[in-house]
């Protein structure tokens, strides 16, 4: 068992979140795809911390599921106000800013 | 990876079972269930293994991820995102990292879900819209640019100096538990810790004064 | 395969068997002594027809649940409606797998301990299988269709988190003091410097008010009052799958005084056993029985309060939680902190 499957698990884990953000339209589904990614840089984190045998990378993967609940937390709450205001949560119909 | 190729015929038997008969649940359920019994006497010898357990949970891992992005219904994106995260920290457990492995289930799984969770309750999001997807140009681009980041990912795995084999035990005791965690994150990097919490208790008051309904 | 795999599987399965037949039979006469303390209380018999005393009873309703109709509401999310009940049973069942009943035991040449699982971060185990719990509530309410469900769910999901965290303070108080993740180095800790509620009981009174509001009894029971939102988020099940929700609120009851037991109160510890001089599987299956009549006594408290004090409304609820209980719990860390820094815990 190599390193190299947790790697490849994380990148392909990435790739599908990044094509998530893409692709979806619901604000919502976007941030979980957000949260996806986030996930598989962790794992990458853990992965070489288990290679390097130091225990930052275990830090650092802590600090980015810290980051990830404030992101998650704030994120949410402006889709509420934004449901408040336009009565959608699609991120194509929040457009006032565009040219 | 011969029990990845396994997995993925016990779906596609069971996608071809659902395709010739539809509506068939049964015939569907014992397809599948014949051809995993198949793969668990094929396998037995590496039930207790490492690499069976790993195979196996990551199958389950980027089948649910695929889920999150493909389904049209938020709450079981919600929901397969949940179990995502599961195999994630059961991945966590493999590496030796099972403090962080119970505290993403804590945590990720067992909090930021269902913040999730409560908002579409809130909103009262059903199944929706269709997928964005572009034509033309952006379609060309996008299978280009796909195929050149899977070739930059396999030439970076193929020259990476110094394989890593894992075996259990190969870490001495106190790697990964919550003494050497707390350690580091009190000792080395307390000021990132502090940072931390100021920036969770920002990110708090952000959220609910953003949520309120009115400002008075 | 490892040669040492095959008789831990069987020593594992045999203690999981023997804790979930255990639990099982706690539930379903849990409802019995529910009915009988309340019935004292009140002032009158409870059930005394169906076996000596009643305790046939809880056979009876279980019969009764089985054979009623099962209906699934139109329009409802089918999958998840039938989801919901098993993502609120397994993590209340699942909780007991870290809690230590009792020392170990000497049997066919092995040292057994009583524990299904001794895990490095048991206590976290604990607090991330009730996190999960939480999804069945939200699910079932959701998944229903139906507004009153929906509204409850919402209101019982927040309850539980909200007093997540209260439970959670208390908890660290106690890990202070103990310095170790373990539930068995817990007991151990109050083995040799007494138990934990004679100088946290601060720290209890958090702990069990805050379990009172997780497992969603009196005075905590809003969501699923009948005068309220109907049933909450239960409302559209019927037959077993009703039971299920049910069978759950006992289970989280069982757990959260077990966990009281273990962190407060010793566990399984009897103080003295050591000047008798028993043999040690005799002193083990002694501490076992000390453990369960602790449990017993902490859910005859659950059914004595819930028979007791009015309901909180839901803002009253939520006050208390957040804005009462939480400065409390912090408060109460630095007491532990103060104490465990002097050097006296």
């Amino acid at each position: 068992m190599r390193i190299d499957f947790f790697l490849v698990m994380a990148a392909l884990l990435f790739t599908i979140g990044c094509v998530g953000v893409l692709v979806r339209r619901n604000i919502i589904v976007m941030l979980m795809c957000i949260e996806l990614m986030l996930n598989a840089v962790n794992l990458t984190f853990i992965a070489f911390s288990h290679e390097s045998q130091s225990m930052t990378g275990q830090v650092f993967a802590l600090f980015v599921i810290t980051v990830a609940a404030c992101e998650a937390a704030v994120g949410l709450a402006i889709v509420l106000a934004l449901y408040r205001r336009r009565r959608t949560t699609d991120a194509d119909d929040a457009s006032l800013l565009r040219w | 990876m011969h029990l990845l190729t396994g997995l993925v015929i016990v779906v596609m038997a069971a996608a071809l079972v659902r395709a010739v008969a539809p509506g068939r649940p049964i015939l569907t359920a014992f397809a599948s269930g014949i051809a995993a019994a198949a793969l668990l006497v094929a396998f037995h010898q590496d039930l207790a293994g490492t690499d069976f357990w790993a195979g196996t949970i990551g199958f389950l891992a980027i089948l649910s991820a695929l889920v999150v992005v493909i389904h049209p219904n938020p709450m079981v994106s919600v929901l397969s995102l949940i179990l995502n995260l599961i195999c994630l920290a059961l991945f966590y457990l493999l590496l030796q990292a099972q403090t962080l492995a119970i505290l993403q289930v804590i945590v990720y799984a067992g909090a930021i879900m269902v913040l999730f969770v409560f908002v579409i309750m809130l909103l009262n999001l059903r199944a929706e819209e269709g997928l964005r997807i572009g034509r033309g140009v952006q379609r060309w681009g996008a299978i280009l640019g796909g195929g050149a980041f899977a070739a930059l990912l396999l030439w970076a795995l193929r020259h990476r100096q110094g394989h890593a084999w894992m075996e259990p035990g190969r870490h001495a005791g106190e790697f990964g538990t919550a003494a050497s965690l707390g350690g580091l994150l009190f000792g080395q990097y307390v000021f990132a810790t502090e940072a931390a919490s100021v920036l969770l208790i920002a990110a708090m008051v952000g959220a609910v004064l953003l949520a309120k309904r009115r400002l008075d | 395969m490892d040669p040492r795999l095959p008789a831990l599987l069987i020593e594992s399965s045999a203690k999981i068997a023997l804790i979930f037949f255990v639990n099982l039979t706690a539930i379903a006469y849990l409802t019995w002594l529910e009915r009988r303390v309340s019935a004292w209380i009140q002032d009158r018999r409870g059930p005394n027809r169906v076996g000596p005393f009643g305790l046939l009873q809880p056979l009876a309703d279980g019969i009764k649940f089985i054979f009623k109709e099962a209906i699934t509401p139109p329009q409802a999310h089918v999958v998840l409606y039938l989801l919901a009940p098993v993502i609120i049973f397994v993590p209340a069942m699942a909780t007991f797998s870290v809690i230590p009943f009792g020392p170990t035991l000497e049997l066919f040449g092995r040292t057994i301990p009583l524990q299904v699982a001794d895990v490095d971060s048991g206590v976290l185990v604990i607090l991330g299988l009730s996190s999960l719990g939480v999804y069945g509530v939200a699910l079932a309410g959701w998944s229903s269709n139906n507004k009153y469900s929906l509204l409850g769910g919402l209101r019982s999901s927040a309850q539980l988190i909200s007093y997540e965290m209260a439970l959670g303070f208390s908890i660290v108080g106690v890990l202070m003091a103990t310095g170790s993740l373990r539930l068995t180095d817990v007991i151990t800790h109050q083995m040799d410097h007494g138990w934990n509620i004679l100088w946290q009981f601060p720290g209890f009174l958090i702990f069990i008010i805050a379990a009172f509001a997780e497992t969603n009894r009196l005075p905590f029971d809003l969501p699923e009052a009948e005068s309220e939102l109907v049933a909450g988020y239960h409302t559209e099940y019927s037959g077993m799958r009703f039971s299920m929700f049910y069978m759950a609120e006992y289970a989280n009851m069982i757990t959260a005084s077990a966990l009281a037991v273990t962190m407060y109160f010793g566990g399984y510890h009897v103080p003295g056993l050591q000047a008798l001089g028993l043999s040690p599987n005799v002193a083990a299956i002694v501490q076992v029985a000390a453990f369960t009549l602790k449990t017993g006594f902490f859910l005859f408290v659950y059914v004595w309060v819930r028979w007791t004090l009015p309901r909180f409304r839901y803002d009253q609820l939520m006050n208390v939680g957040w804005k009462g209980l939480l400065p409390l719990a912090m408060a109460h860390i630095l007491w532990v902190a103060f104490i465990v820094l002097m050097g006296w815990a």
